[in-house]
């Protein structure tokens, strides 16, 4: 594409929701993924770590902004209500700083993006945008509208039927594939049909399949092994043809590659407001447990007792319950720093029954978070050794419990790949935060 | 938080009204000291006398902007909703202010002839109102205005949010945190969707 007889830079990033770094690297020396490992071959592939919690819709807010979720204001799926105790689902109207793509457009760039988690509902952006998960409607997943036939007759959804895939293989790998490939037709259209500098889409079929089917990857005996590693082998088509597009615009060397977060086989669930009840710091109210012949509701937070120094949302941020900033708060702001440490002692040394420590390490927020919206955040996040996925649910018996899933995210071992050596910092570890500003520096775009 | 002018401009029954009450309405509940300064309501009082001409129009909007900018340095969010349609009076206006928002409330003519709430457009067409925006007087569309919204293409609910959301970014007012964008039943499908991949 050439402006006033200059050429223009352009850029293509492929998300790859929840591969990990060094699945990536078995796929490609495997031969699962030749096309993918000419290209990385080319550039600098890194191991990447993505920030706190390691959940996609914190770790693609992230990218999206080149913020930290202190200043992006995304901390989880879920949040509660300010001043309640009712769980609300934060949306992309929440995230609370631009995107990498409207400074593109401030630039005078367009910018095409493609299922991209945390962006429902969808808003103008300068460019087209369709939104990913979690979109449940999909007349409010694009952006402009005039877009909607296109996808309809390309046959796009968003996600695969998660309750119907995941514990039906043959359903899962159909719905995967036809996915992919409705959306590399639209991805297609769209790369032609609009004038664009930035081009992205996500790959979310990744992440499912790891969740549903991690076992088919790790067990070569696995009946469903072999179905693991062809999609994986369609991914690489995948990349492979968008890299096939892109070479032939005028800055091929632009072209991306990124997970959200690492993933391995979950063994137990650790469920964390059950410690906190353990030890005494989260209390809920036994009247609400139900009686006799009624049958007890779920537990709630709406049924925390006004003693109860803490609690915690999904999948490990833990809230000091303070006095200032919930209704039946009682912590004062004086006794927060030494309750984190207490807390923090207790589940240092949370183990299995078998001795196996569960807590990898425990992060204090004020270490991790900083910016105008770090205090609407968590006071402690956790991350577990791998095996042991972390769960805020409330009611369960014990710390330790079976597997629902079968693979669970990491906080390291995600990926990014950047073709231009130039732009990555060899001799520093790469976050994910970093990731979008490499990315937009390629195009000559700053903050 | 700071005071700040959040100034509407559009042709004659554009939605500039509707939006800023809507507007006003969220940025109340959120806890910020609000004033509307609307322009058919400024004619009745501040500007009362006032004609169509250039001149007369640039004196209207001045004073809009005079008090806005009053109020808005005293903590107040002070919103003005007037056609304004002359570009250069929008922006001495803005050049008094430390923060000033400009929301260009998009429409094209014919669109807002047949919307023609007050019946003013037929009249205008017809002749019987002279110095009609859009008509025989001239709307000089904002050059970077902070939000473009379309009235003909968007609902009031998605120019309102389009609003609020750069006014969040701006850091000009409190996030929500309060309410939720989804309706009850897309609530209880993302829930299920969520506990499908175990993230609640």
């Amino acid at each position: 594409m050439k402006l006033f007889g200059r050429k223009k830079k352009q850029v293509c990033v492929v998300g790859l929701d929840g591969v990990p770094y060094t699945l990536l690297q078995a796929m490609m020396e495997t031969g699962v993924m030749p096309r993918t490992r000419e290209i990385v071959s080319r550039g600098v592939l890194r191991s990447m770590t993505v920030t706190l919690p390691e959940i996609s819709s914190v770790s693609w807010s992230t990218f999206m902004t080149g913020k930290n979720p202190g200043e992006h204001g995304i901390f989880g799926f879920t949040d509660l209500k300010k001043g309640t105790y009712d769980l609300r689902f934060p949306t992309f109207r929440d995230l609370r700083t631009e995107t990498i793509w409207d400074l593109v457009g401030r630039s005078g760039g367009r910018s095409v993006v493609v299922n991209q988690p945390s962006t429902y509902p969808a808003r103008e952006i300068p460019g087209v945008l369709i939104s990913g998960f979690v979109s449940v409607d999909i007349d409010k997943s694009v952006q402009p509208k005039k877009h909607l036939a296109m996808l309809a007759r390309h046959g796009y959804r968003v996600d695969v039927d998660t309750d119907k895939c995941r514990n039906n293989p043959t359903l899962l790998f159909s719905q995967l594939a036809s996915l992919l490939e409705a959306r590399l037709r639209v991805v297609n259209e769209l790369w032609s049909g609009e004038s664009w500098t930035f081009m992205e889409v996500v790959v979310t079929g990744t992440d499912r399949l790891h969740h549903f089917a991690w076992d088919a990857y790790e067990d070569s005996s696995h009946p469903h092994h072999a179905d693991f590693l062809d999609y994986y082998a369609k991914v690489d088509a995948f990349i492979g043809q968008l890299y096939d597009k892109f070479a032939r615009e005028d800055s091929p060397e632009n072209f991306f590659l990124l997970s959200d977060h690492g993933f391995c086989r979950t063994k137990k669930e650790f469920y964390v407001n059950t410690v906190l009840e353990q030890h005494g710091y989260l209390k809920l109210d036994p009247a609400s447990s139900g009686t006799g012949a009624s049958p007890a509701p779920s537990p709630s937070l709406a049924n925390i007792m006004a003693d109860s120094k803490a609690f915690a949302l999904d999948p490990a941020r833990i809230y000091i319950h303070r006095r200032d900033r919930y209704p039946r708060g009682s912590v004062d702001e004086k006794d927060v720093a030494r309750l984190k440490r207490e807390i923090a002692e207790a589940f240092e040394s949370a183990a299995d029954a078998n001795g196996e420590k569960i807590v990898r390490r425990v992060f204090d927020a004020a270490d991790v978070y900083s910016g105008p919206h770090a205090l609407e955040g968590p006071d402690l996040l956790l991350i577990p050794y791998n095996g042991y996925d972390m769960k805020g649910k409330l009611g369960a018996p014990s710390a330790v419990g079976d597997r629902r899933l079968q693979g669970m995210h990491t906080w390291d071992n995600a990926f990014f790949f950047s073709m231009r050596k130039d732009l990555v910092d060899p001799q520093k570890d790469i976050e994910i935060v970093e990731v979008p500003w490499i990315i937009l520096r390629s195009v000559d775009v700053g903050p | 938080m700071k005071g700040f002018t959040l100034w509407f401009t559009g042709l004659p029954c554009s939605g500039k009204s509707t939006l800023a009450r809507r507007v006003e309405e969220i940025l109340l509940e959120r806890g910020m000291n609000v004033e509307v300064l609307d322009g058919d309501e400024v004619r009745e009082h501040l500007s009362k006398g006032l004609g169509y001409s250039k001149e007369d129009r640039d004196t209207n909007i001045r004073r809009i902007g005079y008090v806005a900018k009053l109020l808005s340095r005293n903590g107040v969010v002070a919103v003005g909703a007037a056609i304004s349609p002359y570009r250069a009076i929008r922006d001495e206006v803005r050049g008094w202010h430390d923060r000033f928002v400009e929301v260009y409330v998009k429409a094209p003519v014919d669109v807002l002839t047949e919307r023609d709430v007050k019946g003013m457009y037929k009249k205008a067409l017809a002749g019987q109102i002279k110095h009609f925006t859009g008509v025989d007087d001239p709307y000089e569309p904002p050059e970077n205005p902070e939000v473009v919204v379309e009235t003909d293409k968007e609902s009031v609910t998605e120019s309102v949010n389009k609003i609020i959301h750069t006014l969040e970014i701006m850091n000009y007012i409190p996030g929500s945190g309060t309410t939720s964008d989804y309706s009850a039943e897309e609530e209880e499908e993302i829930k299920a969707r969520l506990k499908d991949l175990g993230y609640i």
